[in-house]
């Protein structure tokens, strides 16, 4: 008895195209899952990640410290801290500005009911 | 270039394996904390996409310990020459190995600290949002252990000079 299967149910992989397409007069949910403005903050902290430690040691190296390599380094290492504190205060305020939207919209709810 | 004793011609060789374990070792310690912090943040965001931002921050800490690897790395490479031009000495073959040990080694030493800390607090954090404050403060103490190794491999680099 535990070799039946109920037949009736298809998987995934057994479904055609039509299975998937939206019904007639109702459009498909295209709306990007993740807000545009959080994908450009990553994207600006991926690039500052790579760009600015690297980029502030081969720039001060000769211009600011006159060829001493260990100061070069060390602002190369400061700056990467600067990116990631930079980070945390970002990260930080996108919470509390989701908390006060999720706020103003329980206000709006209230004013509409 | 006569080989000397200050300078034998395996000098070099020593100074290049500190460029190696530097990069590798610094690598091997950000990549296990992005991998293990990542399966963390995976398994939150499942539940509460919209706490992802805040639990990447293991993932940039990950990134800070290559970087100090990267550095140390490029501060090795930038002494060393081929023998016509620049007369390398022993000495300094085993300072810039020092050098890459000890950058390399710190930063594998903080990226297995930042992973578990990321792993376990970001999971923690899905719970009980006050963690968070204090995952934060614990992921900064792990990750100065790779600081600490890369102001001594500065310091000890500063010695190549005269």
């Amino acid at each position: 008895m535990t070799t039946r299967r109920i037949v009736s149910e298809k998987t995934v992989l057994e479904r055609d195209d039509k299975d998937f397409a939206p019904k007639a007069g109702e459009k498909s949910n295209i709306t990007p899952a993740v807000p545009a403005h959080v994908i450009y903050k990553l994207l600006g902290f991926t690039f500052a990640m790579i760009v600015a430690p690297i980029g502030t040691y081969f720039l001060s190296v000769d211009t600011i410290f006159g060829g001493n390599t260990t100061w070069a380094g060390a602002s190369a290492a400061i700056m990467a801290n600067v990116v990631l504190f930079g980070f945390i205060i970002v990260a930080f305020q996108e919470d509390q500005s989701d908390a006060l939207e999720a706020e103003w919209k329980e206000k709006e709810s209230k004013k509409t009911t | 270039m006569a080989e000397s004793e200050i300078a034998p011609k395996f000098a070099p060789f020593i100074g290049m394996a500190g460029i190696c374990f530097a990069m590798t070792f610094g690598c091997v310690g950000a990549a296990y904390g992005t991998a293990k912090s990542g399966i963390g943040i995976a398994g939150v965001g499942t539940f509460r996409p919209d706490l992802i931002m805040k639990s990447l921050i293991p993932v940039v800490m990950s990134g800070i310990i290559a970087v100090y690897a990267l550095v140390i790395a490029v501060l090795i490479a930038s002494d060393i020459g081929p023998p016509p031009a620049q007369n390398y000495s022993l000495f300094n073959g085993f300072m810039h190995l020092a050098c890459g040990l000890s950058v390399g080694l710190t930063g594998l030493a903080a990226g297995y600290s930042i992973g578990i800390v990321g792993d376990m607090g970001v999971r923690s954090y899905m719970q009980q949002s006050r963690i968070f404050v204090g995952m934060v403060l614990i992921l900064i103490f792990g990750e100065v252990l790779g600081l600490y190794g890369l102001i001594v491999a500065l310091i000890l680099n500063t010695k190549s000079k005269g």
